[in-house]
């Protein structure tokens, strides 16, 4: 029985109910660590007039107070954009930017040192929003543009012509655990980092550059995280490096754990989006133009906004096929902490602007936005290439659009809706369906690589170590069945050891839905070679073993823990007795293997090519319920159907689509950043800023996904899942649209997420006065 | 081991250099224990001076018990949950992050080490492992414990069960339904009951001081030690839930140089139910109260179901509630149609004041420095023949939310005709507030949808709220204004039911089967 296709438990299940799963802050301290912390810029823009640490040296506690000029280099970024100040220098450019950091013994004094240092900022004007930005022409990187087909004609000769802005707010990752690091000194002035990060090598970069190491007297190690949802992709680095600096220093042991409030006011969340829409489309509701201009948040620095950015342009056809399209991106800087990555890195904020303009064109023409989605769905040999020229190939969209109406019963429930509404006094209801096509790979080519190290023991026990990091999504549970089904042997005989980049250089962050596919790929790749190894021991010992059998590699199988001869099965070899016998004949029982995605190839100053080794699909169809009076809504139904290929753990999948499904509706419903008007953040714990909770779970909530093993070009034919199913809770906000239009008279209803049930009741609100102002005029245009 | 705890260290109070030796207090029990005293997984500890002003969870942190973990330090995310036995009671699941220890003399207290029973996993943190309860696993400790917490009963589990008693615990990863699927596959009857294994700590009947770096906490057993003790430090906090307080500290860096705390004055912690009356001692927990009105008053059982987490429940107290002053306090327009008054006990005796006049400002009180709120009267109001009660909270999100309006509609009705109205809002100014413009408008008005429109208009007039973080100006006002429409519609009107895939909201839970590409399953929540 193979390792994989089954739901063995997650890898640190026992570890997480216990209590024993150890997190960085969990780490025992060690002898003369201390304490980091930093002081920040209490201004959103402004020069430095005056920075005095003075006053803060001589508190008891206070070890060491350092500045930018303490650094060896202070600039960096994720991209090619090295516009980053670890600390700032004249300039403050968010609240949140560290000034000082603080190195203490305890953290009464790294207080009392935050109180003393006297810093003041003459305050310069800031940009809070995405038109001052556009308005000052204030932009991170160039503008892109994808473009197919004559935009111009095909609305010169549009039977119809929709537009709008649809905007979409910022959110916070809120990983339980915040961003931590524990940095020791070492001989040789060498460092080794236990860090919270998706991204190990990038923290071990930086961290040299930083303090003018070479790269091999950094070791990171991450043993697990308690969430990350890309918020600790790039933006784990700076507290790594700020206890890296510590440590360096001082040459003690340094420890920064972020309090949830500060890392909430500090770290950037997903980027909020403005875009102006234009659609063009036929009496039949056949999409003929699309001009969208997206515009971002991208916050005070780069961070990874022109890669968000660009998957967003690359996602906003999403399920369908248009001819005439342009799309431009746009990334806008403003005075708040750089906006970063965030689980769908941008395809949420490109596939919404399409599912809206989706449900206007069916609100327009009263047609059901099931079908209008089918009509303009890709095809399977034609109508079948994106705006950026890549072939969607193996597309299950059709299939899935066919099927979610029928097992959510779409038709007939809509027409409940629709009779329900005009009943009810106090609530509302509201139907929509979704789709989503995810592109799985980097868009960035050469980070789509991966490494592993297999390593075999005497007692055929066996240890993977790679470059993926484990937050959650049970990574490593994937590939511990994938080397145990390579190998032959029971997964219960592998253990996936903690990423450290002393065991795997050069590996590109756990992101993009891609750590399995990649990572468990680069094992596999070790395994095999590891395994052919074998096979010829084991030829050469059941030869050995078995009289008239002459040794024969190509007939040697292990499985269930047993090498044997196709042509004698009944001799074998335990898998344990083959590893020994390997070793005593002098076999090397360690390979390390390489992954690079085949086939990829994106130019992205055109903004063109194939990015994508494949798409992960899915539909949905979700129903609400508001109350009318206060703008309440909750979800009564939610139906999902993916097309995840063929999934390795069926029960950790099932976790991701649930899971990510969850984050998409806090992002389109209750989770809204409020800030004061000097830029300061207002909802920065759980009290003020609304994760969802346990009771907003969908009353009726159906998950599934389709039967696929064609998907061929991957890792056992499986699909990545972590962020597709994200991009389900868009159905969500259709449907909150939906029941809006209900009340919104011959207009099309519109509203900008977060949904929260504020802005519902202001629409709702405004619908009633509108109508109730005017009920003639109204009767007129229907 | 319980009620075995033999250290006795606790001397004289005046024999000690105190600051609060001045005063002299005569003292009934001639000690005073100068630590407190409980167990954590069993384990007997004894904490006295600096230390005992730790939260539980720093404290169990730097003792290298790990599992406990703190997020957002503030009693909203349960990632800290731990269960606590007070003497012989029950487990309840409390918020380590903001619990001092001083709140927890005499007290049993269950970690996340501590749930199973060596190698032998407890049931909920099996079915946690199989249906896939874990993902990151930073919510997980404080879920198991939740969890288990639920199954001491030895009640099957319902899907409502299941996510009330999970409400204070926050997950990002899982999207809650393996973990509604794996509390509902616990068999709870056959669960091990930790407070068989756990026994409760016997109380000694002491009064506890502890002073340290120029504090001093004082929990006295009787209720006049208590009041010398106000009268001595006016300024002192008095510590009860915590659920504040604890908040306070974490955040504020508050730190008082007196806490007094009456969770050791047993009368304070009764309840009694008078003619048509509740009376809640000050220790009352929310979680007790709740039970007090599930059948006297369904509709404040309403709203305290949804006031807040079970963690904040079991700390948190009426009296709490009502002394924090709130404009937005959940309990509080209740309390105000409904005419409840506060006991204050102070060095000149015993008065009683209306809840309504308790409040003269944004937190300031009718309240004298020496004085405590002992008890609360609650009278019993709910809807009746010719009596109409409804509450209403609107917050961002339904459950475990701080409010953004809160609304108590008392209305007499008599032929069709509005007799008396009682009308309290809370969250549209610095207090909660009757509103008396609207209550004249309504009285001896139809009951006609017509009557509701025009009294919001006039309710919007008589209000004044703030944007704030939790909701704009007008977003309120217009919440004042429709809260009326919804209350007739509501109090009047039948509801068009509802109807989810043929299935009707309160079905019973049908567990989704594993594997792929089975067939759609419907589960079922609440209404």
């Amino acid at each position: 029985m193979t390792a994989v296709e089954r739901k063995i438990p997650h890898d640190s299940a026992r570890e997480h109910v216990t209590g024993e799963a150890v997190y960085v802050d969990d780490m025992p301290p060690s002898r003369g660590e201390l304490i980091v912390d930093f002081l920040w810029s209490p201004v959103a823009h402004g020069r430095i007039r005056r920075l005095d640490v003075e006053p803060a040296r001589n508190i008891a506690g206070v070890v060491a107070l350092f500045t930018h000029g303490d650094l060896a280099h202070n600039r960096f970024g994720p991209s090619q954009i090295q516009d980053e100040l670890l600390i700032a220098e004249d300039e403050v450019r968010f609240i949140g930017q560290p000034v000082v950091v603080i190195a203490a013994e305890n953290r009464e004094a790294v207080r009392a040192a935050k109180a003393a240092i006297r810093l003041d900022i003459d305050p310069l004007p800031p940009v809070f929003t995405i038109d001052e930005a556009k308005a000052r022409r204030d932009f991170i990187g160039p503008v892109r543009k994808i473009a197919r087909g004559d935009v111009a004609t095909a609305f010169a000769h549009a039977e119809h012509v929709l537009q709008g802005v649809f905007k979409t707010g910022g959110v916070d990752q809120f990983y339980l655990e915040s961003q931590a690091a524990i940095a020791w000194p070492g001989e040789k002035g060498a460092l080794t980092v236990h860090s919270s990060t998706q991204n190990p090598t990038e923290v071990q970069d930086v961290v040299a550059h930083l303090l003018g190491l070479p790269a091999h007297k950094v070791v990171v190690i991450t043993k697990r995280l308690g969430g990350g949802f890309g918020g600790k992709e790039c933006q784990a680095t700076h507290p790594a490096a700020m206890a890296a600096l510590v440590a360096h220093k001082l040459k003690r042991p340094a420890r920064i754990a972020y309090s949830k409030d500060d890392d909430m006011r500090v770290t950037g969340g997903r980027h909020p989006f403005q875009n102006d829409y234009r659609v063009a489309f036929t009496s039949e509701g056949i999409i003929t133009a699309v001009k969208v201009d997206l515009y971002s948040d991208g916050g005070a620095f780069a961070d990874l906004s022109q890669a968000v950015m660009a998957r967003a342009m690359t996602h906003t056809d999403n399920a369908y096929w248009i001819p005439n399209i342009e799309i431009t991106g746009t990334v806008c800087r403003t005075n708040f902490p750089p906006n970063t990555a965030f689980r769908g890195f941008g395809g949420p904020q490109g596939v919404s602007t399409m599912e809206n303009m989706i449900e206007e064109i069916s609100l327009f023409l009263h047609k059901d936005p099931l079908e209008i989605r089918m009509r303009n769905c890709y095809g399977i040999e034609e109508r079948n290439t994106t705006p950026y020229g890549q072939i969607v190939a193996n597309n299950q969209l059709p299939r899935l659009m066919r099927d979610i109406g029928e097992r959510a019963d779409f038709r007939r429930r809509t027409a409940a809706v629709a009779d329900f509404n005009a009943k009810s006094k106090t609530h509302l209801r509201g139907i929509a369906c979704s789709a989503v096509k995810f592109g799985i790979s980097f868009n960035t080519k050469f980070l789509n690589q991966a490494n592993a190290l297999v390593n075999v023991y005497l007692d055929g026990t066996v240890q993977v170590s790679t470059g993926a990091t484990e937050m959650g999504q049970g990574v490593n549970t994937k590939i511990k069945q994938v080397v145990a089904a390579e190998l032959g042997i029971d997964a219960g005989l592998v253990i996936v050891m903690a990423t450290s980049t002393e065991k795997n250089n050069n590996t590109s962050a756990t992101a993009a839905s891609s750590g399995a596919d990649m990572n468990g790929s680069a094992a596999a790749d070790a395994c095999r070679r590891i395994r052919a190894r074998l096979v010829e021991v084991a030829a050469r010992e059941l030869a050995a073993r078995t009289e008239d059998l002459q040794p024969s590699p190509s007939t040697i199988a292990i499985a269930n823990g047993m090498a044997f001869d196709r042509r004698r099965p009944q001799h074998g070899i335990a898998w344990r007795d083959l590893v020994r016998a390997a070793y005593l004949q002098r076999v090397s029982l360690g390979e390390r293997g390489f992954y690079a995605t085949a086939g990829l190839d994106w130019n992205a100053e055109k903004s063109s090519g194939s990015p994508f080794l494949y798409f992960t699909n899915g539909c949905a169809v979700s129903e609400v319920l508001i109350d009318r009076f206060t703008g309440s809504a909750r979800v009564l139904r939610s139906d999902l159907l993916m097309d995840i290929g063929k999934s390795i753990n069926p029960g950790i999948d099932r976790g991701q689509i649930t899971g990510a499904f969850f984050q998409g509706l806090g992002w389109l419903t209750n989770e809204e950043k409020r800030y004061a008007p000097t830029g300061e953040l207002l909802t920065y714990s759980p009290t003020t800023y609304k994760v969802p909770n346990i009771q907003d779970l969908p009353q009726v909530f159906n998950v599934d996904w389709i039967e696929n093993d064609t998907n061929t070009l991957n890792l056992r034919s499986s699909k990545a899942v972590g962020e597709p199913p994200l991009l389900l809770a868009i159905s969500v906000y259709c449907a909150i649209k939906n029941a809006l239009s209900f009340v919104s008279g011959s207009e099309i209803p519109k509203i900008d997420a977060p949904c929260t049930g504020e802005e519902i009741l202001m629409r709702l609100t405004e619908y009633a006065r509108k109508n109730a102002r005017k009920p003639q005029e109204s009767a007129a245009s229907a | 081991m319980s009620g075995n705890c033999t250290r006795t260290s606790g001397r004289p109070l005046s024999t000690q250099h105190s600051v609060l030796s001045t005063s002299g207090y005569p003292d009934e029990s001639m000690t005073i224990r100068d630590h407190i005293r409980f167990t954590i997984n069993g384990r007997e500890k004894s904490v006295g001076g600096r230390a005992a002003f730790l939260t539980l969870a720093n404290y169990l942190r730097e003792q290298g018990a790990t599992g406990t973990k703190v997020v957002c330090a503030e009693g909203d995310c349960g990632a800290c949950s731990v269960l606590v036995r007070h003497g012989s009671g029950d487990f309840m699941v409390v918020n380590s992050c903001i619990q001092s220890l001083l709140q927890l003399d005499g007290c049993s207290i269950v970690t996340v080490e501590g749930i199973a029973d060596g190698d032998s996993l407890h049931p909920v943190q099996q079915s946690m492992i199989d249906h896939y309860g874990s993902q990151c696993g930073y919510c997980t400790p404080g879920f198991v414990v939740a969890m288990a917490g639920l199954t001491e009963a030895g009640q099957p589990l319902d899907e409502q069960a299941v996510k009330d008693g999970l409400t204070g615990n926050l997950c990002r990863c899982t999207g809650y339904e393996p973990i509604v699927k794996a509390a509902l596959a616990t068999n709870a009857a056959a669960a091990p009951r930790l407070r068989d294994r756990y026994p409760g700590i016997e109380d000694d009947h002491r009064s506890v001081l502890i002073e340290a770096d120029g504090r001093a906490f004082f929990a006295p057993i009787s209720l006049g030690e208590a009041i010398r003790f106000k009268r001595d430090h006016a300024t002192a906090t008095i510590l009860q839930g915590g659920t504040d307080v604890g908040v306070w500290v974490n955040k504020r860096d508050f730190n008082a140089p007196a806490m007094l705390s009456l969770a050791k004055i047993n009368e304070l912690g009764e309840i009694s139910f008078e003619e048509s009356r509740i009376v809640v001692g000050a220790n009352v927990s929310l979680t007790e109260f709740e039970a007090a009105v599930r059948d006297t008053i369904p509709e404040l059982h309403g709203i305290l179901r949804i006031f807040g987490s079970p963690q904040i429940k079991n700390a948190g107290t009426l009296v709490g509630n009502i002394a924090n002053g709130s404009p937005i306090a959940d309990t509080l327009p209740y309390l105000f149609v409904a005419g409840a008054e506060l006991e204050l006990a102070g060095a000149g005796g015993i008065r009683r004041v209306p809840v309504e006049r308790f409040y003269r400002g944004y937190k300031t009180f009718d309240l004298n420095p020496d004085e405590i709120i002992t008890r609360v009267v609650v009278p019993v109001v709910t809807t009746k023949a010719d009596r109409v009660l409804r509450l209403y909270k609107v917050s961002r999100r339904t459950d475990l939310d701080i409010s953004a309006f809160t609304a108590a509609i008392l209305l007499r009705v008599d032929e069709g005709r509005i007799a008396a109205a009682k009308i309290a809002y809370g969250g549209v100014a610095p207090v909660v507030m009757r509103m008396p413009k609207l209550e004249a408008f309504l009285a001896g008005k139809r009951l006609e949808p017509e009557t509701f429109e025009e009294a919001g208009a006039i309710a919007r007039g008589e209000v004044s709220p703030i944007s704030d973080v939790r909701g704009s100006r007008e977003y309120r006002l217009q919440l004042c204004e429709n809260i009326l429409q919804k209350f007739y519609f509501d109090a009047f009107t039948e509801p068009v039911p509802i109807e989810i895939a043929g299935f009707r909201v309160g079905q019973a839970f049908q567990p989704v089967p594993d594997g792929p590409a089975g067939k759609p399953v419907l589960h079922q929540g609440r209404p």
